[in-house]
């Protein structure tokens, strides 16, 4: 209920400014999506006695050096990262949520042993620390999420941690101790509802940044592996013919500037509106006012 | 046997550091005796800072005492085992100054006054609804503002609504800390009358903290003065103006308007 009625609130506020990367977005979403039905080709036939084609109206980004078109690969490869991204980035928040909550309420020793192990692991550059992970486990779309996980599940951690500590000292937090609420209700009913809108901005940020990740890691080919594709992967394919045909690396390298581009203007937009500063009491007033002319007419029916 | 007894409390803040010695000692409160009889009120008067809501938090459970003892139904609150101080906390409830605050912004009503009792009863929903709205109209609102959002209310609707949850469990004490001051002159006075009410129908007994005397000597039996973190006097609230204790005038005096007669505003 809280989550619907915050999304409502933050896209039914918003201007034009936000409407259109949002609108842009969702377009390259909705290709990745129907992208067995918009892609003209196989993204993975090879057909050598096409390759390294230009444009034409059978391959219209033209063909790679194996002679698959570019545009289908591109439009299968949205799937690839999104999806992966997607599921980096949800598993983060879990792990995220359950170990800070954890952390930030029960607090004392419990909390600075997490937060100590949270400090080491941010000591190192996340993504040289990915590599060396998947250097351990081999490459592989598996161990390049499983790493990624760990490495920014960290970043998540910290900040939820550091939005329970804040939260726990609300008066309505006390109260529902002096109620007799037991601390697993008090996190899920009162602390988590109300710091969802402030992580709602940082995961629309981090999606960004999980994405590059993703293709910063296939292509130095440890993450998606050929001939998956995978915007990544596609550029460290395409970098040999860098010089001949730049337009293999560039096609994939404007979508993924598009997307983080896209993503991080909608994560600053919510994130200047909502002041990024904690900003969940003003946001819940507002929306439930945006709210309260349905709770009255429910209100006189019953 | 007392309802509840504060034997000797004393709970000083100390600022630690490595930079800082122990000078501040001073502030909090000590030596606190009092006790509260089933049915009654206690009034605590005092300025700001002289440790009202600290001794509120003590008697709530909620900040142990450097020393001392809080005797609630004759059970030592801080010595209790968890599953007593379970029960305990059942029949211990607390009003909060700021009812904005006090209740989660994305509850409604019905799950704001709700919480104690699935905590403590288990209701069936259309009980629950039932009782929940037996509680609204008792504290003169209507039933079906089960449904608004805290947001929609008025903040003295919205204290009404605390009370309303404070009660929900009918337990023996209720601590009042600050309950109508960041309410109008009428809402407190509706409020206060309201309390009485409920004190004499239901045989709740309270302990009012407050620094308006008009609000003590409305509501309460007996009155302890605090200054500077010690009760210095203890007083029946009927003869509350009478004091002659000299802190104690002076801080009953402060608050009567003709203080500000000399001043031009």
């Amino acid at each position: 209920m809280g989550v619907i009625r915050n999304i409502q609130w933050i896209v039914g506020r918003q201007r034009v400014t936000t409407v259109i990367p949002v609108v842009l977005l969702l377009i390259i979403v909705l290709a990745g999506i129907f992208a067995p039905l918009l892609a003209p080709n196989d993204p993975n036939f090879v057909d050598l006695s096409h390759k390294l084609q230009g444009p034409s109206p059978q391959f219209p980004l033209g063909t790679d050096q194996l002679g698959r078109c570019l545009l289908s690969r591109l439009l299968y490869g949205t799937q690839v990262s999104l999806s992966l991204a997607l599921l980096i980035v949800t598993a983060c928040v879990s792990i995220g949520l359950v170990i800070g909550s954890l952390a930030g309420y029960t607090g004392g020793k419990v909390d600075g042993i997490i937060m100590r192990i949270c400090d080491a692991i941010l000591a190192i550059p996340s993504l040289i620390l990915a590599i060396s992970l998947i250097a351990i486990w081999g490459a592989g779309w598996k161990q390049m999420a499983i790493a990624l996980i760990i490495v920014q599940s960290v970043y998540y951690t910290r900040f939820i941690r550091g939005m329970v500590v804040n939260l726990k000292q609300q008066t309505y937090v006390v109260a529902a101790r002096i109620m007799g609420t037991s601390p697993v209700r008090m996190v899920t009913r009162h602390i988590i509802p109300n710091l969802l809108p402030s992580l709602f901005i940082v995961v629309t940020l981090e999606i960004g940044w999980v994405i590059m990740d993703i293709s910063a890691l296939s292509f130095l080919g440890l993450g998606v592996q050929a001939p998956t594709p995978e915007w990544g992967a596609m550029i460290n394919e395409g970098k040999t013919f860098i010089r001949s045909h730049p337009r293999l690396i560039i096609a994939p390298g404007v979508i993924i500037l598009c997307v983080v581009a896209l993503l991080n203007i909608i994560g600053e937009t919510l994130g200047d509106k909502n002041g990024k500063a904690i900003p969940m009491r003003k946001a819940a007033k507002h929306s439930n006012k945006l709210k309260g002319g349905q709770h009255e007419r429910e209100g006189n029916h019953s | 046997m007392s309802l509840l007894v504060a034997d000797q409390l004393s709970k000083t803040y100390k600022s630690t550091g490595w930079f800082r010695s122990d000078q501040s000692a001073d502030q909090g409160v000590h030596h606190i005796s009092f006790t509260i009889e089933s049915g009654s009120c206690l009034g605590l008067l005092g300025e700001s800072g002289a440790g009202k809501s600290t001794i509120g938090k003590i008697i709530l459970g909620l900040l142990a005492p450097d020393s001392g003892k809080v005797l609630f139904q004759g059970v030592d609150l801080y010595a209790a085992s968890r599953s007593q101080r379970k029960e305990l906390r059942r029949d211990l409830q607390v009003v909060f100054q700021d009812s904005y605050s006090a209740v989660n912004p994305r509850m409604t009503i019905k799950q704001i006054i709700g919480e104690p009792l699935r905590n403590y009863e288990r209701l069936s929903a259309k009980e629950e609804i039932r009782v929940i709205s037996e509680l609204l109209e008792m504290m003169g609102l209507r039933a079906d503002d089960m449904y608004k959002m805290p947001s929609q209310m008025s903040g003295g609707q919205l204290q009404r609504v605390n009370i309303a949850r404070a009660i929900a469990l009918k337990p023996k004490l209720v601590v009042l800390d600050e309950p109508v001051s960041s309410l109008d002159m009428i809402v407190q006075k509706q409020i206060l009358l309201h309390l009485k009410e409920l004190k004499e129908k239901h045989g709740f007994s309270y302990l009012f903290i407050s620094h308006d005397v008009m609000a003590i000597h409305t509501l309460s039996d007996q009155v302890a003065v605090l200054d500077n973190g010690t009760i210095v006097e203890t007083i029946d609230a009927e003869s509350l103006f009478d004091t002659v204790h000299p802190s104690c005038q002076r801080i009953v005096g402060a608050k009567s308007s003709d203080q500000f007669e000399g001043f031009v505003f």
